[in-house]
């Protein structure tokens, strides 16, 4: 049966995916992919290592509460996107520049 | 041999998925990509006996977050729109350069033997012994709910329900201010 | 995963036999592979089934509203015009398969697909009687709920795709009404999962009895409001008029299948009318005591499978039967008046029902209505 390192190795993939969607796109909505790949990716590794190493259920509830969170942040990072394109007219994270001193 | 058949569909949806999100350039696509992607992650949570979350994997990433995101992306113009900003820059100014090559190479195979290591550790500390039967998580996870973690999962309510009503406040259309 | 097919067909004696001569002659693992051929053989009929049963529903629209409206409805081909959806099926296959010049390909082909597999996938945990459930999930509510919002991503990206400005409406109405109407029909479900205590539908089911005052719509003035809440949310959710917002005929051309043509909008009829039906029948088995037959009659034999799938069938199919009068009967609403309904009338109500329900288990003790009256009239006349 398929072990802990193989869910590791797909998680850090996962991983590195968003990782990398976050430093190489310039769409805000890209960005926000992706930020969900990523939070996917510790939401496996909790239920993985919940799995393999104690079987207890605590791994499921975080990663219940990391699916929370990440539709909470989807809704409101959503939110501000089409806020920002109202003002803007852009969804380019380089045009989000009114903070700047 | 079900898991076997199961992990490496679910495996291959979660990395092909995952990989095509990054590498699509049309981000309407990549939506679809990270909806296949989540199927997968979904279908490795059933690997680990997680059905619950599996579920609300499903429920959430599915039914919510992806629509979501597909929304916001036909709200803010599609993918057409996109392609440059309104002052004109399409790209960073080394992009695309030797030296970015070179950096990028540099730094990815750093991480890449960083990753090896730490797995190379995991490897030989984790010894694989047996594991435990699938058991129905649900009720387990409802009492875990609402007795140890209660007190996250009362702010966690709290949380979505800021949440909703931020994002209702953040989204709503501006008044039209009529001199 | 208790009462699947496989598990039920296990229990015979001569499959059990058949099972160990096959396991002695070709090895250690028949059972497993054997279970795996029976699973895949319910599952080919359960889908064909279906797949019937959403193209015999095109004709009993078009009948009943023929019927409704004073007209024959189709009465060529074959007896009472029944082989009229396989003709309707032919044309399809046959028609040139068009895609729009600008279209996004990859979306416009994969947007009928996605309708399709969402709604098969909801077929594996509808209860169709206690032997034939493909598989009875100990989250078969929630997974419902996921793949059958698959749905509405097909609608949306289906309208995304054609490039075409009444398929775009059509396909923002669509996925904003599937994914309001989530909500209050979520939480009318669990209303009911409060009730039963579980969270799959063979359990729920048989939490219910075969008699109407034993099934859940009547257990409690709550439950009974719930049905409604949960009927009319599954009417906005499968996109049937009053809310077929997304495929207005009056004011999009055909809403998000307008550039669609051939197999692919065959796709997308098929897909919406086996929905309708799956939904009826998740109504039927969530408040409607699914395939409970009275005094069980018939038990754990074939016959008794039989009736479970008549009575199943039968409360499903007067529920579909309701759909489609309600859709030649009623005018479609607007869209605000939509999104009001669901805002500021139903998730409300919905939400007050849940509460609702909870106070009556805690108050009387998860009894139904009609046995506290049934008690006390017993215990006022001195009867025990």
């Amino acid at each position: 049966m398929m072990g802990l390192a193989s869910y590791l190795i797909i998680s850090s993939i996962l991983f590195i995916c968003g990782v990398v969607a976050i430093m190489a796109r310039k769409n805000i909505v890209a960005i926000l992919l992706g930020l969900e790949l990523i939070l996917n990716a510790s939401a496996l590794n909790f239920i993985a290592y919940s799995r393999f190493l104690n079987n207890n259920i605590d791994g499921h509830i975080f990663s219940l509460f990391i699916i929370v969170l990440a539709a909470a942040e989807a809704a409101v990072a959503l939110a501000i996107v089409l806020r920002f394109y109202q003002i803007r007219e852009s969804v380019h994270v380089d045009d989000a520049t009114q903070l700047q001193g | 041999m079900f898991d076997l058949i199961l992990f490496f569909t679910s495996a291959i949806l979660t990395v092909i998925g995952a990989i095509l999100v990054v590498a699509t350039k049309d981000i309407m696509h990549a939506c679809v990509y990270l909806l296949v992607s989540f199927l997968g992650v979904s279908g490795l949570y059933l690997t680990l006996g997680a059905d619950f979350v599996a579920a609300i994997q499903l429920v959430v990433y599915v039914g919510g977050v992806v629509i979501l995101m597909v929304f916001a992306v036909m709200l803010t113009g599609g993918p057409h729109a996109q392609k440059q900003n309104k002052f004109g820059i399409v790209k960073t100014a080394l992009m695309g350069n030797m030296r970015t090559y070179t950096v990028g190479g540099l730094i990815g195979a750093l991480v890449l033997l960083m990753m090896v290591k730490l797995y190379l550790s995991l490897f030989k500390i984790y010894t694989p012994k047996e594991l435990p039967e699938y058991l129905p998580t649900v009720e387990r996870i409802g009492k875990a709910l609402i007795t140890d973690h209660v007190l996250a999962f009362e702010i966690s309510s709290v949380l979505l329900l800021g949440a909703l009503i931020g994002a209702a406040i953040i989204a709503r259309p501006r008044k039209n201010r009529i001199n | 995963m208790t009462d699947t097919i496989v598990s039920y067909l296990a229990n015979f004696e001569p499959f059990k036999s058949f099972l160990a001569f096959l396991t002695e002659s070709y090895g250690a693992n028949g059972p497993t592979i054997f279970a795996f051929l029976i699973f895949l053989v319910a599952v080919i009929i359960v889908v064909g089934a279906l797949a019937t049963i959403g193209g015999l529903g095109t004709y009993a629209e078009r009948k009943i509203s023929a019927d409704m409206q004073a007209r024959m409805g189709p009465n060529r081909v074959g007896p009472y015009g029944i082989l009229q959806f396989l003709a309707d099926g032919v044309k399809m296959l046959m028609k040139e398969d068009i895609v729009p010049k600008d279209a996004d390909r990859f979306l416009f082909f994969i947007a009928p697909m996605l309708a399709l597999t969402g709604v098969f996938g909801t077929l594996a945990v509808v209860p169709f009687s206690s032997g034939l459930t493909l598989t009875d999930l100990n989250v078969g509510v929630i997974y419902l709920v996921g793949i059958g919002s698959l749905v509405g991503l097909a609608v949306f990206l289906g309208g995304y795709a054609s490039n075409s400005k009444w398929s775009m409406i059509g396909g923002m109405r669509g996925a904003s009404q599937i994914i309001s109407y989530e909500v209050p029909v979520v939480l009318s479900i669990l209303a009911v999962v409060l009730l039963s205590g579980t969270l799959s539908f063979g359990g729920i089911t048989k939490a219910q009895g075969g008699w109407p005052h034993e099934w859940f719509i009547f257990h409690n003035p709550f439950t009974f409001l719930g049905f409604f809440i949960l009927f009319i949310g599954s009417l906005a959710e499968s996109n049937r008029a009053p809310f077929d917002l997304p495929e207005a005929e009056s004011e999009l051309v055909s809403g998000y299948h307008t550039e669609f043509t051939g197999m692919r909008f065959a796709f997308f009829a098929l897909a919406e009318y086996i929905e309708v039906f799956v939904l009826c029948g998740i109504a039927a088995a969530l408040y409607l005591g699914g395939f409970q037959v009275p005094f069980n009659l018939g038990g754990d034999t074939i016959w008794g499978q039989l009736l479970q799938l008549g009575a199943f069938f039968s409360k499903t199919l007067a529920l579909y039967y309701l759909v489609i009068v309600i859709r030649w009967t009623l005018p479609r609403l607007r869209v605000d008046q939509l999104m009001s309904m669901c805002w500021k009338y139903l998730t409300p109500i919905a939400l007050f029902n849940l509460i609702g329900v909870g106070l009556w288990m805690w108050l009387f003790d998860g009894k139904s209505l009609f046995t506290l009256l049934f008690k006390s009239g017993a215990a006022a006349a001195g009867i025990h």
